[in-house]
């Protein structure tokens, strides 16, 4: 075989990339064992494809690492006993100290003791006071969202509230959203009375149609990831129809058509 | 993990199969941008292609006894496998379903993987300087993995023309990175 036109073939290139049958590879692993030439090659070619993508590197996001580790490594069990090992003295038979070791045996599983009822106290302690917190914030919450929809609610009263009800188009048939405007204060309030919850990185936007151009009246907000049941949204002087386009987080300057959910007229 | 520590090729790898969790954050340090960089080029969606990247490490520790350092570079065989799993999940069903529901600017399934952007380094940038039918023979079998057959089937060239202007596209490749 003629080294050299083997090596310039493409063959080693293919190989590195995973572009070559397995009767190639096979081939030209032997190859390579025989011929140190065509093992030089083929590290030469590797190394300018790692330099070469060391250049096309992405920073991936910070958290990837973590979450990786934690998935390989679920409780870092490993350091804790390298710990242990590494701390533990050689034992040594040394009669004069027998007792002095005994007694100090005696004392340090107390101590152990004492330390580990100690420390699931503290841990059970720990575990009330985030269950606490955790009730604390959701109270919190809930009675912010009951004052929104009293507030909301008492404006729906006044006389010169408007109701357009939001049908769902083909996008989601099932949606109905009902929008208040009120035609003196300019008010819009909006009631979701049925909308899939949006995929992450998404959010509701809804629009005011005047003479057929789209206005943008705000994102419809989430709290804990839900939608809010009755929202007010930006006024708006006047209108003629309202819709509710599915668009990227924190809105669109233009609806994105094609993720119309509801539509209506005033 | 504070002290700057650079392994040795061979070192890395064994304290990898001892599962030595510092040579897995090194590992991690060097490798996951090139890595995350060939994956990006074949899966374009950000959330996806982070499930391949943590799929790609996560195979690479489970495999990393079969690793046989005299058949290739350790950065060599991870390639591999990072191309590997983001073509394995291009072809998965929930991935073409997603990524249908896109709007259309964002579904380039349809377009070469290899666009060019203001970021074009390395391979990148030399694969973009190929010309245009080695460059859709590269997109077609590295980064979307069809194999020569369905090439030649799919733009009607035969099998052998495939595997000629594939081989010479290569050694091209090479040139240009030497």
């Amino acid at each position: 075989m003629n080294v050299k036109e083997y090596i310039s073939s493409g063959i080693v290139e293919s190989y590195v990339l995973g572009l070559v049958s397995e009767p190639e590879r096979q081939e030209f692993e032997a190859q390579c064992a025989q011929y140190s030439e065509v093992a030089q090659a083929k590290e030469t070619f590797e190394r300018a494809l790692e330099n070469a993508l060391v250049q096309d590197s992405i920073p991936p996001p910070a958290h990837l690492k973590e979450s990786i580790r934690s998935s390989l490594f679920p409780a870092d069990q490993s350091y804790q006993v390298n710990d242990l090992e590494e701390g533990q003295a050689p034992v040594r038979p040394m009669n004069t100290w027998k007792w002095l070791a005994a007694a100090s045996v005696v004392l340090l599983a107390g101590s152990l003791y004492w330390g580990v009822t100690a420390n699931n106290k503290y841990n059970d302690l720990k575990g009330l006071v985030q269950e606490n917190q955790k009730l604390k914030k959701q109270l919190t919450e809930a009675s912010a969202q009951l004052a929104e929809v009293k507030i909301s609610a008492s404006a729906l009263q006044q006389p010169d509230v408007k109701m357009a009800s939001l049908k769902g188009t083909p996008v989601s048939p099932a949606s109905y959203v009902t929008v208040y405007w009120d035609t003196t204060s300019k008010d819009v309030f909006l009631m979701v009375n049925n909308l899939p919850q949006p995929a992450s990185g998404k959010q509701y936007q809804l629009w005011a149609l005047i003479n057929n151009k789209p206005v943008d009246l705000g994102v419809l907000k989430m709290s804990a990831e839900k939608l809010i049941p009755m929202v007010q949204m930006k006024g708006v002087q006047n209108a003629e129809a309202f819709a509710i386009t599915l668009e990227p987080t924190g809105g669109s300057v233009n609806p994105t058509m094609e993720q119309l959910y509801v539509v209506g007229k005033l | 993990m504070n002290a700057k520590i650079t392994y040795e090729e061979g070192e890395l790898i064994s304290l990898l199969k001892q599962k030595d969790e510092q040579a897995f954050s090194y590992l991690y340090d060097n490798y996951a941008g090139s890595l995350y960089g060939i994956v990006k080029q074949i899966v374009t969606d950000l959330e996806v292609g982070n499930d391949v990247l943590q799929e790609v490490f996560v195979s690479i520790w489970k495999k990393i006894d079969s690793y046989d350092a005299s058949k290739g570079r350790l950065f060599t065989w991870m390639l591999n496998i990072a191309r590997n799993a983001a073509i394995d999940k291009t072809r998965s069903k929930n991935y073409q379903q997603f990524m249908r529901q896109q709007p259309i600017d964002d579904n380039e399934l349809s377009h070469p993987v290899v666009r060019p952007g203001y970021d074009d380094y390395g391979l990148k940038k030399v694969i973009l300087k190929l010309k245009d039918e080695q460059r859709l023979l590269i997109d077609l079998s590295y980064y979307q993995g069809f194999t020569h057959d369905q090439i030649a089937k799919a733009l009607n060239i035969p099998l052998g023309t495939v595997k000629t202007r594939l081989r010479t596209a290569v050694t091209q490749l090479r040139i240009m990175l030497s």
